[in-house]
């Protein structure tokens, strides 16, 4: 393959999370690499979310070590991730109901806007020019996605396929280094999921931007992720570039069950 | 064809990002304006100054901020009027005690007093929401108005807590007239409404509303809870104390306790919910509707009542009034449950195309 990918990251080490008496992970470690696109697949309810929600800090292991970019990571909260460049894109679509997509997507560069309140009261300085820098930012990533038609509709009003292109867009905006995309491509027909593929595909590409991906659609795992982690019931049951997974044993009884 | 933009092409972000971007709407609020600071002064009479006008804009600025925490930052209040009465005692007491104090600053510590006691009791909103944060802030009603009651150096130890507020002074000139106290209290709403919007539309106004809307999504973009939902606490309860404190100051003259009850903090949530949620223009709107419309049910029922030559007497008008006013109330959150606001919002879409369909 012609795209460099880089060092190790994110390092992961023993993670384990309870809920109460629920084991939800179980000693899991795997690493992310600067530039891949890092699938997490495995059934439903195998811990894949609760493993994005560890990465960036709304749960917090009970056992485990976390490395960014080689350095230990202590417990942390979630607006403290996107301080790091880590964004994130969610199962069900978390946009902001009441604006319009051009204010979500602002919203999404929140960390880099330095103003205070009453800098905005008065609409003065500071608070003027950064809107307007960042309305540039926020624009090209409108016209990276295509939704220039829709920048001033409330997203509560757009088809369910265009939403997921405006969270994309949301977490985009940030300029992450880290994207954390869960089920992108969930409840889209074919041609929103080629669409949605081409994005993620020209986000690596492009912006070089580390991307770890959680997706039902094999295909779409398969064809576009550099490794894949499967995870079963909270447990890491293979770990390897795909067509090494596809072989699995332990994988393929997961996914067929055993008998198979 | 009187609403429309076509031709006003944006060349710039700035030119889109302008507060007012449709050019109607520019000269709509400047004829606004324009009538409001000269128009009315020339015509209006006493009465309309001193029962109408000035109520209307100083509830409007309360509605306008419990618009700015329930509306924009999704945090439910019942406090509001316990708000205003923390701004009134303040501006009060800092006139009583300070030699020489200028009423702005008196008005601005007010404010700020207000939202400091405001960030007391949205602390709990850290940790509940909805209904339960509502119960939270009814505490403040409460408390507030007891502790006004119960310490009289709050009220220069006047019976029963009531106060009669000092001269209202600006810039070294007696306001006594009610026009020229209508002026003033115009002038302080227009620049807080616009410093309201100002916010909205910015990244303070986007931070609340993230929340609002879905707060998990928003930590996770590197929004901090805490201080964007205290900072709506704050604002808001600034804008309640300086609303609080132009009611005593420009509208009653001489004020008690027990009038900033929890009445007074449905009446305004009213205002908001029948104005529009999240509004600025709903603020005022809501305030217009609870506030004029008994009045102009008062003069119209009687006159509708000779009209059809019914023997109507006061108490029953009065009570019709009542009946019409719940009436009027529920017709209007069915047709519209996004308040008054999201109907003139509806009609302006529907204006930029008429008299085509589509």
């Amino acid at each position: 393959m012609s795209k460099k990918i880089g060092e190790v990251i994110l390092d992961l080490q023993n993670i384990s999370l309870r809920f109460g008496g629920v084991k939800a992970l179980t000693d899991i470690s795997f690493d992310v690499r600067r530039h891949e696109i890092r699938a997490i697949i495995g059934p439903n309810g195998a811990g894949k979310s609760s493993m994005l929600n560890v990465i960036n800090g709304v749960y917090h292991p009970q056992e485990g070590k976390i490395f960014w970019h080689g350095n230990e990571r202590k417990r942390m909260e979630p607006h403290m991730a996107a301080r790091q460049n880590i964004a994130r894109t969610f199962q069900n679509i978390a946009l902001f109901k009441g604006m319009s997509v051009l204010d979500n997507i602002m919203t999404g560069r929140v960390t880099r806007m330095k103003a205070n309140f009453i800098e905005h009261a008065l609409w003065f300085g500071r608070a003027r020019q950064e809107e307007l820098a960042h309305r540039q930012k926020v624009e090209e990533v409108i016209d990276f996605l295509e939704i220039q038609h829709i920048r001033k509709t409330p997203v509560g009003r757009l088809p369910y396929g265009l939403q997921k292109r405006v969270e994309l867009g949301r977490a985009l905006a940030a300029e992450p280094s880290m994207l954390l995309l869960d089920e992108p491509m969930a409840g889209m027909n074919v041609e929103e999921k080629q669409d949605m593929c081409r994005f993620i595909l020209d986000v690596n590409d492009q912006f070089g931007t580390t991307i770890v991906l959680i997706e039902h659609d094999m295909g779409v795992v398969m064809d576009i992720s550099d490794r894949v982690v499967v995870l079963d019931y909270g447990k890491k049951i293979g770990d390897g570039v795909p067509d090494e997974v596809k072989n699995n044993e332990d994988v393929i009884r997961a996914y067929l069950g055993a008998g198979h | 064809m009187l609403y429309r933009e076509a031709g006003q092409f944006k060349t710039t972000y700035a030119a889109d990002q302008q507060i007012f971007p449709i050019r109607q709407d520019r000269i709509a609020v400047i004829a606004l304006l324009a009538v409001a600071f000269v128009g009315v002064p020339l015509f209006a009479s006493e009465y309309w100054f001193s029962a109408i006008l000035i109520p209307f804009l100083i509830f409007a600025l309360a509605a306008l901020g419990l618009n700015v925490l329930t509306g924009y930052a999704g945090q439910l209040s019942l406090g509001s009027a316990a708000f205003m009465a923390v701004g009134a005692y303040a501006a009060y007491n800092f006139q009583l005690r300070i030699e020489g104090i200028p009423i702005m600053l008196s008005f601005i510590l007010a404010g700020l007093t207000a939202a400091g006691v405001g960030v007391l009791f949205g602390l709990p909103s850290l940790r509940i929401k909805g209904f339960y944060l509502a119960v939270a802030t009814l505490a403040a009603q409460f408390f507030i108005v007891w502790c006004l009651t119960k310490f009289p150096w709050l009220s220069n130890n006047s019976s029963s807590g009531v106060i009669s507020t000092q001269k209202l002074i600006v810039f070294g000139y007696e306001l006594d007239r009610p026009v020229e106290k209508y002026l003033l209290v115009l002038s302080i709403v227009v620049l807080m409404a616009f410093a309201a919007k100002n916010m909205v539309r910015s990244s303070t106004g986007r931070a609340w509303m993230a929340v609002r809307d879905m707060d998990v999504a928003a930590s996770v973009i590197g929004i901090r809870l805490m201080p964007t939902k205290l900072l709506a606490f704050a604002v808001s309860s600034f804008y309640c104390g300086v609303a609080g404190a132009m009611y005593a100051f420009c509208y009653l003259g001489s004020v008690e306790p027990d009038g900033f009850s929890l009445d007074m903090s449905f009446k305004i949530l009213f205002m908001i919910i029948i104005g529009g949620v999240g509004s600025i223009m709903g603020s005022f709107l809501g305030a217009a509707f609870i506030l004029l419309l008994p009045i102009f049910l008062d003069i119209a029922l009687p006159y509708c009542a000779d009209l059809f030559g019914l023997p109507f007497s006061s108490a029953t008008v009065s009570h019709i009034q009542i009946l019409v006013f719940g009436g009027l109330i529920m017709f209007f959150l069915i047709v519209e449950p996004h308040g008054l606001a999201r109907l003139w919002q509806i009609a302006k879409e529907k204006l930029r195309l008429w008299p085509f369909p589509h």
